[in-house]
Parts: C-alpha cells; structure tokens; sequence
C-alpha cells in the first residue's frame, strides 16, 4: 500500500520526464505515453479505492525525517476522502489528455505539464502534516503557470498572474498558520511536529485555536472560491486551455475544500464554531450571487465559472453547517461538481475547437448539426442542475437536508440556487441548440469523433452511477465525516 | 619553554588561504612581465591556484579540530565556525565563478592578467576579513577586497555605464568605509578594545546598562559599514547602477563574495560581540529590514533591466537574511542557511545572464531574454529553477530558507517582522515570475540570437540547479552545518 502511495508522485512526474525526453521528430507519441501513463496512475487509484484504508479517518502509512535538528518530518497517508480525490484526479488526468486537440497534445510542455500538475496535485492528497501539505499545494502553481501562461487565451498574462498572486496572497496565511502551529507544537513536543496525529492530540486555547482557523481556512477559501475572494476564476478559467480548465474546476476547487475538511475543522475546532456562522452566510452568498451573475453571461466558459462559484457555494455550506448529513454531502459534492464541471468544461473546449469561439449568441440550433453532442450537453447540464437520478442531485440533497437544521433562512435560500442553476444551463441550452440554425459556420460542425466520445463517456457514465447508486460513493467518506461531526458535535457541547 | 613565535601565535595554516591566493597574484605577475605567456598557461595558473585556496582551507579545518576556537598572530586572526565557513563560501564563490570571470578575462584584451589578478587579490581581502579578530584586521581586508571590486566594475573602460559604475561604487564604498573606520575609532575611545570578543568582554565588564552611547554609536557606524556592503537599505542606491554596469560576467563574482564575507562578519559580530546589549539593538536592525524588503519590492515591481531587478531583489534578500541575525543564535543559523541557498541561485543567475548577453556587456533588459525557451530549453529551466528559489517556492531551497527563518522570527514573536516579509514574498512572485515569462512565453523584436553554451557553463549550471533542488528537498545537512556554526555561542 506505502509502495502504491509513493508511486503516485513518481509514475506522473516520471512520466512527465519521459515525455520531456522523446525527441520532437515523434509528436504523435507524446499522448499515447502520457495516457499509458496516467491510466497506470489510475488503475493504482482503484486499487487504493478497494483498499484497505479506502474507508477509514486518515492514517499516517510512512514518514521521513527532514530537517532533524528541528524535529521536522514529512508524514504520508490516507483516507477516504483522500482516496475518493486521487481517483477523481487521474480520471480526469486521463480524460482530458484524450480530449484535447492536436496542437496542444503534440506539445510535449503542454502533455508534461499536465503530468507534473497531476503529481503535485497527487502530492496534496496524500500529504499527512502543514509542510509537505503547503509543498504540495505551492507546487501546484508552476504547471498551472505554464498550462495557462503559454497555451492560455489573448488575455492570459493578466489572468494568470492573477490567479498565482491570489493564490500566492492565501498561501502566505496558511505558511504563517504552518509556522505559528509548528511553534506551538515545540513547546508541547520539543519539536516542530505538524503531523495529523501530533496535531489532534494538541491543546490549544480558544484564541490560538481561532487565530489559527482564520489563518488556515483564509488560504484555503480562496482556493475554494468562496463568494468575496473569487474573482480570480472566472478569469482563470476564460484564459486558461480546455485541459487547465478541467484540472482547475475540476480538482483545484476541491483542494481548498479539502484543506478545511482536513486540517481547519479537526484542529482548530473552536475557530471554526466561532466562524462558521460568518462562512455560511457567505457561501450562501456565494451560491445565489454565482447563479445570477451566471444568467448574465455572454460567455459559455464564464457561465460555467461562475456556477462553480454556485456550486463550490454548496459545498462550503455543508462544511460550515458541521452535521454528518451535510458534511457527508459536501464530499460527495465536491466529486460530482468534479466530474460535472469537468465535463462541461471539455465539452466547451469540443465546440471551441471547431469554432472558435465562445459567445452564446454565435451559437444557435447546433442540435441540428451536431445531435450527440447536444445530447451529452444536455445530460451534463442535467447532472450540474442537479436532477433527480444523476450525481449533482445527491450531494445537494444531502446537503440541503443536512444543513436546514442548523441553519433554517440560510438553507431556504440556498435551495434557490438549484432553481436558479436550472435557469442559466437551460437557457444557455436553449440559446445554443436549439431553434433554426442561425449562422452559416454551424451548419458543417462535424459531431462528436470517437476519441472525443470516449474521453467524455467514463464521466456520463459516472454521473448515472452515482446518480442511481450513491451509496457505493457514499459508504467511502461515511467513517470521515462521522468523525468529524463528532468532533464538530463534541466541542459544541463542551463550550 | 615557548618560543616567541608560538606567544605571537604565529601560524601560516591559518592564512594559508590568503597566501595561496597571494601566490598565484605572484605567479600570475610574474608570467605577464617576464614572457609572453600563452592564454591557458593563465588560466591553469589561476584555476590550480583556487584549487590550492580551497585545499588549505580544507588544512584549516584540521588546525580547527587540533585548536578548537582560538587566535593568532596576537589576537589578530581568529579561527572559528564563521571563519572556516566564511572560508569555504568564498572558496566555493571563486570555484563556482571562475567560469564566468575567466571567460570575461579573456575577452578584456591585454587586460587578462590584471583582471584575474584583481579578482583573485579581492577574494585573498575578503578572506582575511572573515578571519580577522581584530576590527583593524577587519578593516584591511574589507578594503583590499572593496577595491579590487571597484576596478572591476570599470574594467571595460570603453563603456559608459561600467565607468559610471566603477565611480559610483568607489565614490560610495569609500564613504561607507569612512563610516565604518569612524565607528571603529568611536568604539576604541570608549571601551579602549577594538577586538571582536575583547568588544564583548569589555561590555560585560562594564555591565550591559551601563554601556556610553559613543559605544553603541561606534558600534552602530560598524555595522552600517557592513550593511553597506551587502546593499541593504538605506545603503542600497550604489547596488542597481553597480550590477547595471559592470561587465555582465564579473556581477556574480562581486555580488556574491562582498554578500558572503560580509554577512559573516556580521553574524559573528551580533553573535560575539553584540551579545550582551543585542536587545538594544532589535530597533536598528528591525528598521532596516523593513526598509530593505519593502525599498526592493517597491522598487523591483517595475525594473525593465534584469541586472537591476536582481540587485534590488538582493536588497530584499539582505533584509531576509538581516532578519534573521538579528533575532536570536538560532536565527543567525538561519540566516547563513539563507545566506548559502541565495549565493547559489545568484552565481546561477548570473551565469545564465552573461551567457546570454556577453561577458562584457552592461545594458540587459528583460525583454532581452525573450525566446529562450525555444532557442535552448536548458538554460530556461535551469534560469526558472533559480529564479522560483528567489521566489521561495517549494521544493526549492528558497523555500526551506524562508520557512526555517520565519519558524525562527515567529518564535521570537516578531510578529510585524513576519507580516512585511511574507507580503514582500508575495510581491516577489509578480517580479520573478515575469523574466520567467518572458523567457518561456514573449515573442519580442529583440529576442534572443543563437547563443553558444560551452559544456563548462552546462555543468555548472547542473551543478547549481541540482543543489537548489536537493537543498530544498533534503536540506538535512545543511542545517545541520549551520547549526553546528552556532552551537558555541548559545
């Protein structure tokens, strides 16, 4: 099992260097080697999944010692969650290295990149103490930097240095909150332990424990985006290629939500009964604020951006109402809104490529030309809405249900987000394929070609699964989020 | 019965280095008058004798084992932790650098012998300051050093700007050796010692409160006179126009060994002869920091010159590593982690630069390096990996750097310290990033030509770039050496 974990760094970044050191003569090769590749990584993440620490809290399988004289160690492991996400992460890897055009699959920065991408992302999942978490999760920006910098849109300079100093900007507050809990720990432990396990077992006051949420949970919600602090991703996610797009809605999001799961609410707990309220009130925000901002776009690629926004804003709401219904549908949301988003994102990067372009209006009664593919769109946007019978339904549910005990208003609100969801994807629907063909170019838009149809096929096929069967999902982050409504439950009571 | 020169402390292992690199000066004399000597005569000469400096400095670190901490020549050198440090990175300094002076050298025309005579002659001064117990001492080989590093600079006499470079740095070095000379004679009057330990026994005799303020002006205008060296603000303006103008080439020499030696200093001096009143002194040292990083983020933001933009981004790094010395023994085991980490990416740096635009060349905008990436993919990575180390991301040793400095800083609760240093490491992404960007992304008209890598050059910078790696990865060692420096002084 450790061997496996390890391995989930080193086939991608391996594979990114055997890419780097294919000549250029052979373009074709780059996606065949890259694909093999990151179908290894998956294939290992299923295995994991049927594991034996597949469905447990997370526990610590290796550690390394790093600087000995300060008493640091790089700790590994696994959980659940951490689980559900490596696998989300190499199938989406898989994915969209199937999905994308010639020009970018033929570059062997772009395929490296993405590979790159995927073990640092890997990196954070499996990361068991702050250090090797905030490596992992710096680490992150350098492919991105160059997915977006060099293959980006015409705007991409402004988007992309937006985004790293947005992100650079939270990072330094979890860097600060890292060193302020290593210290704490030294005083306890006699060094600086940050591990998972020394970290659960340290005692802290309210006010540390208070300075130490916001310090954390403020780096993380920017990832998230949570409703002030997500202007970066519209324009990230404008500028950015349909692969970047994918791996940024699609697990990048989910990096900020993870870190609050993982390290905000297990050990600073009494900052996060002290703040939850504040967060609640702004993912709520978050929610009918990206919906409508969502109707408004011309944009189908900002549409999208911003009913992530939308449906991040569920995902925190379950987080910050603490219950086990709730914080179990946030996890489960966080994968669905992976594999939705990331479809839609692929899908706008199928009709990009033919036409360059993605304004709404230029689009019209594409159904006529190309039928498959407006089917897909309409079973994506079905799953995203969150229809009864496909994915997005199960984690807004649980999360609604969860969430209306604790917070009655703000759950009522909420719900119009779904209704509000329905309104911008079937608009935008109706305005692009439906109706008569409005504009010469879309009369000869070629349909979906079959390596097109096979990378978005395992995702429609997983939004059914889930969709039909969520308790196989389900019985993944049952043990986690008992856990921590446990805890969330315990110092609620003791206060 | 001792004889009178074991009483004096008369010792040659101690200076071998020093002499080392005196002798081959000698050699290198000596074949320029005498014969017409072929060019890689010269070269071997000089090459043989670094090797030299670095294998009697190796021979120190015997004596050190036999002598523990102690003094020679009456109290004049010292051979301690910092020393043989200091050594080794000015050894390291002159091995790593001699490619590019070397390669700068031999395009000066009839200027070779000299030019490598004055690298060399510098690096014999800045060794005898690290060694130096005595502030004289001090002073000597801080001068010897500082002025073989102002020809240098004007060494390409037909260019504008290495002449104005030349000037401004002599002109302004020679007032901070003013000030640094003034401190010295303050700090004599009132405590009648100009030694590094006698400082700190005199303050201790004398109690900690009851020190005359002529002493701490003396002791202040000392350091002002090291801070000058190492470009940390308000003593930065010469630093831009310096690396501006002098020959591509010889920057990474001259900025890495005046930073290197007098960092050392510096660290031993808050560390031995500080160490009584060092509280008094957290406003002082605070202040500069704060000015520094925020005097170089500001004024880095918006350079279109690279050589520029890494001389304010080493007023930025001073303030980094300044933070550190002055908070704690731990904190200055910190700070020389920094101090080594930064010395590598900058010779780095500088390597890619002068292969780019030319040994001799002055002038080199960032637009200058535009294309790179497509015209030799190595040097861009290699450029990025030190650029990112600068920067502080992980997995880099600019990273580790930084968060053992800051876990130091937060423990000694500088809390404001910690605030502007982390903002400034934000704003340093939007001003390292961008050569990055340039590099691997902009097409401009003057994008880079065809250039030529010798394999030297190719090694060296896999060297550097393996070490920025493996230190932010496993900076086990490292640590551990910098922890050992300070051990004796806790």
């Amino acid at each position: 099992m450790i061997a496996i974990m390890f391995s989930l760094l080193i086939i991608p970044l391996s594979g990114a260097l055997f890419v780097f050191a294919i000549s250029n003569s052979r373009k074709e090769l780059f996606r065949p080697i890259a694909i093999a590749f990151s179908l290894i990584t998956f294939t290992q993440t299923v295995y994991l999944l049927f594991g034996e620490y597949s469905k447990t809290e997370f526990t610590i399988l290796s550690n390394f010692d790093w600087i000995q004289s300060y008493g640091l160690s790089l700790h590994f492991g696994l959980s659940g969650m951490s689980t559900l996400l490596l696998v989300l992460t190499s199938l989406l890897v898989c994915v969209s290295l199937s999905s994308i055009g010639k020009d970018h699959a033929e570059s062997k920065g772009f395929v490296g990149a993405l590979l790159s991408l995927q073990f640092a992302i890997n990196g954070v999942f499996i990361s068991g103490d702050l250090i090797s978490l905030f490596i992992f999760f710096e680490a992150l920006l350098i492919p991105m930097y160059f997915l977006m910098g060099i293959w980006g849109g015409e705007n991409r300079r402004y988007a992309t240095i937006k985004f790293i100093l947005y992100t650079v900007f939270g990072s330094v507050f979890i860097f600060i909150g890292t060193v302020y809990t290593a210290v704490l720990s030294y005083r306890v432990n006699g060094k600086l332990a940050v591990d998972f396990e020394t970290l659960a077992s340290l005692i802290l006051l309210e006010s540390q424990s208070r300075t130490l949420f916001l310090l954390f949970t403020f780096g993380f919600l920017i990832k998230v985006p949570i409703f002030p602090l997500h202007t970066w991703l519209p324009d990230a996610h404008v500028e950015a290629p349909t692969a970047g797009s994918i791996m940024l809605a699609g697990v990048l999001l989910k990096v900020g939500a993870y870190g609050i799961l993982r390290v905000s609410i297990p050990f600073f707990t009494e900052g996060f009964l002290a703040y939850k309220n504040l967060i609640a009130v702004l993912s709520v925000i978050g929610i009918i604020y990206g919906a409508i901002v969502a109707i408004a776009q011309i944009d189908i690629k900002k549409l999208i951006a911003y009913s992530s926004v939308s449906h991040m804003g569920f995902v925190m709401l379950g987080i910050s109402a603490g219950g086990f219904l709730s914080l179990e549908g946030a996890i489960i949301q966080m994968i669905n809104h992976g594999i939705t988003a990331g479809a839609l994102f692929m899908l706008v990067g199928f009709i990009y490529e033919r036409r360059h372009t993605r304004n709404i209006g230029d689009f019209g009664g594409v159904k006529i030309s190309m039928p498959r593919y407006a089917a897909v769109f309409l079973f994506t946007s079905f799953a995203s809405i969150g229809l009864p019978g496909l994915n997005g339904f199960v984690g807004e549910f649980m999360i609604l249900m969860g969430s209306y005990n604790t917070y009655k208003v703000l759950t009522s609100f909420a719900a119009f987000g779904v209704v509000l969801a329905a309104i911008y994807m079937l608009w935008a629907y109706q305005r692009m394929f439906t109706g008569p063909i409005k504009y010469k170019e879309n009369e000869t838009l070629d349909d979906l070609n079959s390596r097109e149809s096979a990378s978005i096929a395992p995702l429609v096929l997983l939004m059914l699964f889930i969709g039909i069967y969520p308790n196989f999902i389900e019985s993944f982050v049952i043990q986690e989020a008992s856990l921590l409504s446990e805890t969330i439950a315990m110092f609620a009571e003791l206060k | 019965m001792t004889s009178i020169s074991e009483f004096l402390g008369i010792n040659y292992i101690v200076i071998a280095p020093t002499l080392a690199l005196l002798l081959t000066v000698i050699v290198l004399l000596f074949c320029t008058i005498t014969i017409s000597t072929p060019m890689y005569v010269k070269k071997y000469v000089s090459f043989f004798g670094i090797l030299l400096t670095l294998f009697t400095i190796f021979l120190k670190f015997g004596l050190f084992l036999t002598d523990v901490v102690s003094s020679y020549f009456s109290e004049k050198i010292l051979l301690d932790e910092f020393a043989l440090v200091g050594n080794v990175l000015i050894g390291l300094v002159l091995l790593f650098t001699f490619n590019s002076f070397w390669q700068t050298s031999e395009m000066i025309e009839n200027k070779t012998t000299e030019a490598l005579i004055l690298v060399l002659m510098s690096a014999s001064g800045f060794l005898l300051m690290v060694d130096s117990e005595n502030f004289i001492m001090l002073f000597i080989g801080l001068e010897i050093g500082s002025i073989s590093l102002y020809a240098l600079a004007g060494l390409n006499r037909g260019d504008q700007l290495s002449n104005e470079a030349a000037l401004k740095y002599f002109l302004l070095g020679s007032l901070a050796s003013c000030i640094f000379v003034y401190g010295i004679a303050l700090a004599y009057i009132s405590l009648s010692v100009t030694g590094v330990f006698d400082t700190s026994i005199a303050i201790s005799y004398i109690g900690p409160e009851n020190v005359p303020l002529t002493t701490f002006v003396g002791l202040i205008l000392i350091t002002v006179g090291l801070l000058f060296k190492v470009a940390a603000a308000p003593f930065q303006a010469w630093a831009p126009d310096v690396y501006q103008g002098s020959p591509t080439g010889y920057v990474g020499y001259m900025a890495t060994v005046a930073k290197a030696a007098s960092f050392i200093v510096l660290a031993r001096l808050v560390a031995v002869s500080l160490s009584f009143i060092i509280d008094q002194f957290d406003l002082f040292f605070g202040a500069v920091v704060i000015l520094s990083v925020l005097a170089g983020a500001l004024f880095a933001t918006n350079q279109t010159d690279l050589k520029r933009l890494i001389a304010y981004s080493g007023v930025i790094q001073s303030g980094f590593i300044l933070s550190g010395i002055s908070s704690g023994v731990y904190g200055v085991s910190a700070s020389i982690f920094y101090l080594i980490t930064y010395i590598i990416q900058l010779i780095g740096i500088f390597t890619v630069f002068s292969i780019i635009s030319g040994q001799l060349s002055s002038d080199f905008q960032i637009s200058n390096i535009s294309g790179l990436f497509k015209e030799n993919k190595y040097i861009t990575i290699t450029f990025s990996i030190f650029m990112l180390g600068l920067a502080g991301l992980p997995l880099t040793s600019g990273f580790v750097s930084k968060f053992i400095l800051i876990t130091n800083l937060w423990s000694y609760e500088r809390y404001i310290l910690v605030t502007v240093l982390m903002l400034t490491t934000v704003a340093g992404f939007y001003f390292y990033l961008r050569p990055i960007w340039v590099a691997a992304v902009e097409k401009t008209e003057n994008a880079v030509e065809r250039i030529q890598v010798k394999n030297s050059d190719k090694l060296l910078l896999g060297i550097l770039a393996a070490l920025t790696i493996y230190f932010g990865l496993l900076p086990n060692t490292l640590v551990n050496i910098t922890r050992w420096m300070v051990e004796g002084y806790l």
